[in-house]
């Protein structure tokens, strides 16, 4: 009787077990994550529509540069002069068509996506950038751009008027990764409102992260990867296979410093997030999407509206994804976006940042030449390792 | 440093593009009404109300919005001829159409679109050889990252539902060189025409290391599945059937033909559906067509008396044939049998790729409205098919919903809907609702 319970109990749990089991692969199938815990993730729906058409037949070009101000304004830069003749036709002498024109290089957008500012390009008492790359508000409202054209190694500072306020290194003075005055084609750069550091992502030529002084341009610190001091050596194509590279490649992409002051720097080609301390200690590694080749996997990074930016969205022109990471673990939750031209997808998905109601945007190089708004829908669970295109969920597919 | 939309520049633009003597800024107002209904909130209309009376400015917007608005309400009755100068239709884009595709697919250059009589919409694309390397990584050896070239043709539900998708298989059958444009018959097959050369490359579009030995000047008829049926042209075809850039094809099934825009032969061509066998040509006027270069297009010049680059043959149901001469700015019109009747120049200032790309009918019995893609400008112009007037036109360069790059191809469904694609860097496919009457009378 005994024996025939106990064999009754055991079959029991063996059921149980196998039952559990199945739960729990069906539930890591569910939530993309390890265990069977349920992952919950913040979720966004593609603003089709935003933001509104620019007037003046205006056309944009490449767009290499988002930002988001206190007022939640959002800040683009692109480059007025890759538009090809088919798109500024009118520009020309004698036009070719009514389509279209250069839009200046620096746009704002409120928060409904009307153009409510535009300036940009050469002008007196400064070296506007000959490729600008990048753009910053910082925590004093100022616009901080770079470049990563041939000659380019300095960093523009301006208003929100577009009044020049400083510049920091000069056109064609680039002198290496060691230089202490000059840059090599900077990406971007974020100013840390506690210390008023700027941290420029140098570069496109150069190898390095480059601490300065946000109002004199002095140089404080710079290293690379790993902390490593920097090396400008010709570092050969990226191989997934290889041993991870002891340098950056080029370009450091992106550097942005966190609340509880963490460096998070983009090393695109190398598919890696390394994460500093501010006095440039090294802390950990992360490969994301590593297979990647030609142009790298991580471009830039923003960190979710949250105090504690529980989150990292993470903008991938390779794979044309936007991946949203757990900040601490570094882990891929999941990721949404596609390649395409419709809304929600991507071509270069090249910038990103969010406003304070957790919104993402993003921009696009190459023939992208966008800027989209993704409107923040509160946590929920993930479903998917990969969304797709992040579409209203009345029309998603 | 401020936003200056409206600027006097781009009023000044609107009313060189689209005035007419006599009517002011009329057409301009159509064109602003155009561009609001189709979705859009204008900004400058925004900064109009909000700025009137705090700038000096502001009067000048004040009076030219009156007269937009007074002009446009007077225009159906205001002289003798624009009594009869019909309503334009009005259309909103619909952003989200077609539904994403899958398989990390991405189209390219999208030379072709019509709707079948189901109201499917098909799609002819030009692919790989259209597509950047950084589009299409995931075919590149070793593999690169995202994406890959959707099949050649795509047939899309009115939802915007992928229904089916190929690139075409049969005996012998190659895959076709830069094809253009796309035609459905009344029996559901579906025909292409392909230049067999790549096309020059705009901007900073795909750059192929190789460029591939040409193919075969053709057009093909495929049956609704993608098998091989009928191929026209080629390099083994006699010297009348012998084709060079044939840019688009269009069924006149209840005749059994079927014409090809023959664009470097400066010619319509008529071939017969079933055999493929060569019925009747023409060029420009109806005159006998001669190949060799034309001086370039000069908006001071007479009209070539060739076509420059004959775009499209549309087929309208009283048996009158549209041809684009896209770099010609105009539009000729022909029976069937190819006998002139008449010509309209369209925006006559465009010079690069020209105005008149591609031409549907609106879906009214009557197919009062021409829809003329112009991709040189990027919007779609909508003429009055009696008069060809262009009475207004909506789009505008961008990538954005509602904006274009090169815009190629128009079609319009059952329900008078229009569908456009965009070639060249542009690659996409945009649905236009057609708003009905009644909403119109809502407007100012």
């Amino acid at each position: 009787m005994n024996a025939k319970r106990d064999a009754l109990v055991g079959s029991s749990f063996v059921v149980l077990v196998v039952a559990l089991a199945i739960a729990q692969k069906l539930v890591a199938k569910t939530t993309a994550a390890p265990g069977n815990r349920v992952v919950m993730a913040p979720r966004f729906e593609v603003d089709p529509l935003w933001p509104k058409p620019l007037p003046n037949h205006w056309y944009q070009g490449m767009t290499i540069g988002v930002s988001v101000d206190a007022k939640d304004d959002v800040w683009i830069v692109h480059r007025p002069d890759t538009l090809s003749p088919a798109e500024d036709a009118a520009d020309q002498n004698p036009p070719s068509g009514t389509c279209c024109s250069k839009a200046p290089p620096v746009l704002e957008f409120d928060p409904a996506g009307n153009l409510i500012g535009h300036w940009g390009g050469p002008g007196t008492g400064y070296e506007w950038p000959e490729s600008n790359h990048g753009i910053t508000v910082d925590y004093k409202g100022n616009i901080w751009i770079g470049g990563n054209g041939r000659d380019d190694a300095q960093v523009l500072k301006f208003t929100q008027d577009g009044k020049f306020l400083a510049q920091f290194g000069h056109e064609g003075h680039n002198g290496g990764s060691n230089n202490t005055e000059n840059f090599g084609r900077v990406a971007k750069i974020f100013v840390d409102p506690k210390t008023n550091e700027a941290y420029i992502s140098d570069g496109y030529l150069n190898h390095r992260v480059v601490v300065i002084d946000a109002d004199t341009g002095k140089f404080k610190r710079f290293w690379g990867a790993y902390g490593h001091k920097p090396d400008d050596s010709n570092l050969g194509r990226y191989n997934p296979d290889a041993p991870p590279a002891q340098q950056f490649r080029n370009p450091v992409h992106c550097a942005e410093l966190s609340n509880d002051r963490l460096l998070y720097v983009c090393d695109r080609v190398n598919d890696r997030i390394q994460v500093f301390r501010p006095d440039g200690t090294f802390v950990k590694e992360q490969f994301i999407a590593r297979r990647s080749l030609a142009d790298g996997s991580v471009w830039d990074i923003a960190f979710s509206g949250d105090p504690e930016q529980k989150y990292i969205y993470l903008a991938d022109g390779r794979n044309e994804k936007v991946y949203i990471l757990l900040r601490d673990t570094l882990e891929i939750v999941t990721s949404f976006g596609d390649g395409g031209r419709q809304p929600g997808e991507f071509y270069g998905v090249h910038s990103i940042a969010t406003d304070s109601k957790g919104n993402i945007y993003t921009t696009e190089t190459y023939e992208g030449r966008r800027v989209q708004k993704f409107v923040y829908k509160g946590l929920a669970p993930v479903t998917k390792l990969d969304q797709g295109p992040p579409w209203p969920s009345s029309r998603s597919n | 440093m401020r936003n200056t939309c409206c600027n006097s520049r781009d009023d000044a633009y609107t009313v060189a593009r689209q005035g007419s003597p006599g009517r002011g800024f009329g057409i301009g107002g159509i064109e602003v009404a155009a561009l609001q209904q189709y979705g859009w909130h204008l900004p400058c209309e925004e900064d109009m109300r909000e700025r009137i009376g705090k700038r000096a400015i502001g009067g000048l917007f004040a009076a030219l919005l009156v007269v937009l608005v007074l002009t446009e309400k007077r225009l159906p009755g205001s002289t003798e001829h624009e009594k009869s100068a019909p309503h334009a239709p009005k259309f909103q884009v619909d952003p989200l159409w077609p539904l994403p595709l899958t398989n990390h697919w991405v189209l390219g250059s999208v030379t072709g679109v019509t709707v079948d009589a189901e109201d499917h919409i098909w799609v002819l694309q030009q692919g790989a050889d259209s597509l950047g390397a950084n589009e299409k990584g995931a075919i590149l050896v070793p593999p690169t990252g995202c994406c890959e070239p959707a099949p050649l043709i795509l047939e899309f539900d009115a939802a915007g539902k992928l229904m089916a998708s190929w690139s075409g298989s049969g005996e012998d059958y190659e895959y076709p060189l830069s094809p253009g444009g796309i035609a459905v018959d009344s029996r559901g097959n579906v025909w292409i025409a392909a230049t067999g050369e790549l096309a020059p490359v705009i901007g900073f579009g795909p750059r192929p290391a190789k460029p591939p030995p040409p193919g075969d000047a053709e057009v093909l008829e495929f049956s609704s599945v993608g098998r091989v049926l009928l191929k026209i042209g080629g390099k083994k075809a006699d010297q009348d059937s012998k084709l060079e850039g044939p840019l688009a094809v269009s069924v006149d099934s209840a005749a059994g033909e079927v014409y090809v825009a023959d664009s470097g032969n400066r010619r319509i061509a008529v071939f017969d559906d079933a055999s493929g066998a060569f019925k009747r040509q023409w060029g420009a006027y109806g005159e006998k067509p001669e190949g060799g270069n034309l001086a370039p297009y000069s908006p001071s010049a007479e009209p070539a008396k060739q076509f420059r680059s004959a775009n499209c043959a549309a087929i309208a149901k009283d048996g009158l044939v549209y041809i684009c001469d896209r770099q010609g700015d105009r539009i000729q019109v022909f029976h069937k049998d190819g006998t002139y009747l008449k010509e309209a120049i369209v925006l006559k200032a465009t010079l690069g790729e020209g105005s008149v790309w591609d031409i549907a009918f609106s879906s009214d019995p009557q197919q009062q409205f021409l829809y003329v893609a112009d991709g040189q400008d990027k919007n779609i112009l909508i003429l009055d098919r009696n008069s060809l007037e262009t009475i207004a036109s909506f789009g505008q360069g961008g990538r954005y919903p509602g904006e274009f790059y090169a815009v190629g191809s128009v079609a319009v469904d059952s329900k008078g809907n229009i569908y456009t694609g965009e070639t060249s860097e542009g690659k996409r496919v945009q649905k236009f609702v057609h708003l009905p009457a009644a909403s119109l009378a809502q407007g100012h």
